[in-house]
C-alpha cells in the first residue's frame, strides 16, 4: 500500500543552490531571538522575500517566461527547507510561492499569467488564501461568500475567517460561490483573485493566543471586481481548490515548524557536555523520526515533479510531520526542565513557551488532523 | 525494482504458507525447505561476486516478513556475504518488520471492509479509519526509513540504527492498531493475524529496540558539530 512513495533524491543541480540560499537565511536571522525564528513561515519580512526573489529563489517551479527559474519541485524542497531549518522570516511571500503561483500557472488566462507571475518571483505581490468562513473550517463546500456577475465583472459580499497575513498582503484568492446556494456543495464555485485595496473590503487583524497578529477576519461589502477576476473556470472552483491544496500539503514546511529548538537543544547539550545514555536515546530518536520524515517528503516532491497531484501521499506526510513537530517541542522542554541546572539560555525557553502554544495550530491549519485522516481512509479504499 | 523478487515470493510461498509456518514455529524441521531455498541460489545473494545490491536485497528480506518466513534465510545470506554482518543484521530486522507491518495493514483493511456490524462494515466507522490511517503512516514511515537506510552500498552504523529505531518505535503500535481493528478475531490462536504482531514485538525486541539504536544514532549526533540537518545529510541520506 502506499507504493507510490518512494525514496527520491534531489538532483545535484537543485542541491547545489543551498549554499546561495543558507547565506541568505543566515544574514536574515542573524541577531534574531530564537523564539522569533521559532516564528519561521509566521514572520512577515517583505524586503527579505524580495532578497529571494532577486536572488532568483522565488517561484523556482515556474517557467523562465514568467519569471521563474524554469526547475522542479526538489529546487523548491532545498530552498524552503533551508529557510525554515534557519528561521528565516518567510511569511511574507510564502502562500504566493507555494500555492497561488501554481494555481495561476495551472489555471490562469496567459493575461493573468503575465499580470501575476513576474510578481510574485520578484517578491512583488503578496497573496494570502481566503478559504475558510466562520460557518465553514473543515467543511470547505459550505462557504457562503458569494459573486454575482454584473454588466462590468462581478460583485462580491460575504467573509473570509482565519486569512493568515490579509493585512499585509496585496491579494487573496478566494474561494467564493458563483452559483446556486451552500446546498449546492462542490457545485457552482469558483475562485477569484481579490485586491486587497479594493473599495469594499475591510480587513481586522485576530489576535493569537501568543499575542500575535498574523490572522484575519475579511469582509467584503460590494466589492466590485473586473471580469478576469475569476481564475481558472467557472463552478471548477471545488476541483482547483483540491489542486491547491496538494502544493498547501505536501512541502517541507510539514516537518520543520520547530526546527530550531532541535538545533538550539542539540548546541545546548554539546556546550554542557551531556550525552548520557538517555540523553543520546531521546536525540536519536527525534533525529530518526526526522529522517523518515524528510525521505517521506522529498518521496512526495518526487510525485510533484512526476507532475501528479499527490493528495493522499502528501496528507499522510503531513499528518505524521504535524505529530512530530507538536512533540518535539514537549520532549525538549521535558528534557531541559529536568536539568535545570544547566541554566539553558532563556532565548531556548521562550521559544519553547512560544512553541508549546501555538503547536496544536500544526495540525489544524492546512486542514485538520481528522480531515487528512478521512483522505488517507479514502485512498486505502475504505468507504 | 529487482527481477529477483517475483521469484524469490512464488518460492517462500511454496515453502511457508501459513499453516507450515505454525508447524515450524511449533519446533518442525524444516530441513527440507532449507534445502529447496539452498538449490534457489538466493543465499548467495549478497556473496561477493554476482551478489544484489543491498537495497535489492531487502526486499527479499520484506518478503520473509510478509509471510513470516524463517529469516535465518535472510541471516544466512548476511554470514556469506564478507561484509560487516553486525551492520546489515539490524537491517535484516527492519526489513521483515516492514514487510510483517504491510500483511498486517492489507489484513486490517481487508476485515474492515468486511466485518459488519450495526448494518455496515465496521470500515465506514470513522473511529476505525482513523486508526487506520495512522496505521498506514506508521507502516509507510518504516519502509521509508528502510528504503533510505539501504540506499546505496552497506548500511553504515548510522543508517543501520536509523531503520531499526523506526521500525521498533512503530512496530507495537501497528500491532495495537491490526488487533484492536480485528477484535475478538485476531486474539484467536487459529486466526493468522497473530503470525504477523507476535513477531512484530520479537524483531522489534531483537538485538535491541528502540532506545537501544537510539542512543547510538544520537551519540553520534551530540559528538558531531554540525546542524541536525546537515548531520541527517551527511550521514542518512
Ligand atoms: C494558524 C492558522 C492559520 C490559518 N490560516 C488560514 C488561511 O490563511 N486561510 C484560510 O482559509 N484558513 C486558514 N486557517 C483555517 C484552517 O484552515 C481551519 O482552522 C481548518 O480548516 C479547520 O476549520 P475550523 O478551525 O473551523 O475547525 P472545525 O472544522 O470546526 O473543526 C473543529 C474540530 O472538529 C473536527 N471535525 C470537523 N469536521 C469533522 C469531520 N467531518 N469528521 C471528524 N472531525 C471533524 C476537526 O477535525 C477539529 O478537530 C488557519 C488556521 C490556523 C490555526
Amino acid at each position: 500500500m502506499f507504493d507510490t512513495l518512494s525514496l527520491a533524491t534531489i538532483p545535484p543541480e537543485d542541491e547545489a543552490l543551498r549554499p546561495k540560499v543558507r547565506t541568505l537565511a543566515m544574514e536574515a536571522v542573524a541577531g534574531m531571538p530564537l523564539d522569533r525564528r521559532a516564528r519561521s513561515w509566521m514572520g512577515f519580512d517583505p524586503a527579505f522575500s524580495r532578497k529571494l526573489g532577486e536572488a532568483g529563489l522565488l517561484g523556482l517551479t515556474l517557467p523562465t517566461e514568467y519569471g521563474g527559474a524554469g526547475r522542479g519541485p526538489f529546487a523548491r524542497f532545498v530552498v524552503v527547507e533551508e529557510l525554515l531549518a534557519a528561521g528565516a522570516p518567510v511569511g511574507a511571500h510564502w502562500i504566493a510561492d507555494r500555492q497561488s503561483a501554481p494555481l495561476i500557472y495551472n489555471y490562469g488566462t496567459e493575461a493573468q499569467r503575465r499580470e501575476y507571475l513576474p510578481r510574485i518571483c520578484r517578491g512583488e505581490a503578496l497573496f494570502c488564501i481566503g478559504m475558510s468562513e466562520p460557518g465553514a473550517g473543515s467543511d470547505l463546500a459550505a462557504v457562503r461568500s458569494r459573486a454575482e456577475r454584473t454588466g462590468e465583472g462581478w460583485r462580491l459580499n460575504g467573509q473570509k475567517l482565519w486569512t493568515t497575513g490579509a493585512q499585509h498582503v496585496d491579494y487573496m484568492i478566494a474561494l467564493v460561490r458563483t452559483s446556486g446556494g451552500p446546498e449546492g456543495r462542490h457545485a457552482g464555485l469558483s475562485q477569484l483573485i481579490v485586491p486587497l485595496d479594493r473599495p469594499g473590503v475591510s480587513i481586522r487583524p485576530i489576535e493569537d493566543l501568543a499575542g500575535d497578529s498574523h490572522f484575519n477576519e475579511v469582509f467584503f461589502d460590494d466589492v466590485d471586481l473586473p471580469p478576469d477576476a475569476l481564475i481558472g473556470e467557472e463552478g471548477q472552483g471545488w476541483a482547483q481548490v483540491t489542486a491547491e491544496l496538494a502544493f498547501e500539503r505536501s512541502g517541507p514546511e510539514r516537518i520543520y515548524s520547530s526546527h530550531v529548538v532541535l538545533d538550539a537543544w542539540i548546541e545546548h547539550l554539546r556546550k554542557v557536555g551531556r550525552a548520557d545514555d538517555r540523553t543520546a536515546a531521546i536525540v536519536g530518536g527525534l533525529i530518526a523520526r526526522l529522517a523518515t520524515l524528510r525521505a517521506m517528503s522529498l518521496a512526495c516532491t518526487g510525485r510533484l515533479a512526476a507532475g501528479e497531484s499527490p493528495v493522499v501521499e502528501a496528507s499522510l506526510v503531513k499528518d505524521l510531520g504535524t505529530s512530530f513537530e507538536q512533540e518535539l517541542p514537549l520532549a525538549i522542554a521535558d528534557d531541559l526542565a529536568a536539568h535545570p541546572q544547566e541554566n539553558p539560555d532563556p532565548e531556548i525557553v521562550a521559544a519553547l513557551r512560544y512553541l508549546t502554544l501555538v503547536a496544536p495550530s500544526f495540525s489544524l491549519r492546512g486542514g485538520t488532523r481528522e480531515i487528512l485522516r478521512g483522505i488517507i481512509a479514502r485512498g486505502m479504499g475504505l468507504r | 525494482m529487482s527481477e529477483y523478487l517475483a521469484p524469490f515470493e512464488a518460492m517462500l510461498d511454496t515453502l511457508f504458507p501459513p499453516g507450515r509456518v505454525r508447524a515450524i514455529d511449533a519446533g518442525a524441521d524444516w530441513s527440507d525447505e532449507r534445502a529447496e531455498v539452498e538449490k534457489s541460489g538466493f543465499l548467495e545473494a549478497l556473496a561477493s561476486e554476482d551478489g544484489l545490491p543491498i537495497g535489492d536485497v531487502v526486499t527479499l528480506w520484506r518478503a520473509l516478513g510478509y509471510r513470516a518466513a524463517p529469516l535465518a534465510i535472510g541471516e544466512t545470506m548476511i554470514d556469506r556475504s564478507e561484509q560487516d554482518a553486525d551492520l546489515a543484521k539490524p537491517l535484516l530486522l527492519a526489513a521483515a518488520i516492514s514487510g510483517a507491518a504491510d500483511r498486517v495493514l492489507s489484513m486490517t483493511v481487508d476485515h474492515a471492509n468486511q466485518r459488519v456490524q450495526f448494518g455496515k462494515p465496521i470500515g465506514r466507522q470513522q473511529a476505525v479509519q482513523q486508526q487506520l490511517a495512522v496505521m498506514a503512516e506508521y507502516v509507510v514511515a518504516v519502509r521509508m526509513s528502510l528504503d533510505l537506510a539501504s540506499s546505496g552500498d552497506w548500511p553504515t552504523a548510522e543508517k543501520a540504527a536509523l531503520a531499526k529505531v523506526v521500525a521498533a518505535i512503530y512496530a507495537p503500535q501497528i500491532a495495537n492498531a491490526a488487533h484492536a481493528v480485528h477484535g475478538a478475531i485476531g486474539i484467536s490462536a487459529d486466526y493468522d493475524l497473530q503470525l504477523y504482531t507476535r513477531r512484530l514485538h520479537t524483531w522489534r525486541l531483537e538485538g535491541g529496540g528502540e532506545t537501544a539504536w537510539a542512543r547510538k544514532l544520537g551519540g553520534s549526533i551530540l559528538s558531531a558539530s554540525d546542524s541536525s540537518l546537515d548531520w541527517m545529510r551527511r550521514l542518512l541520506f
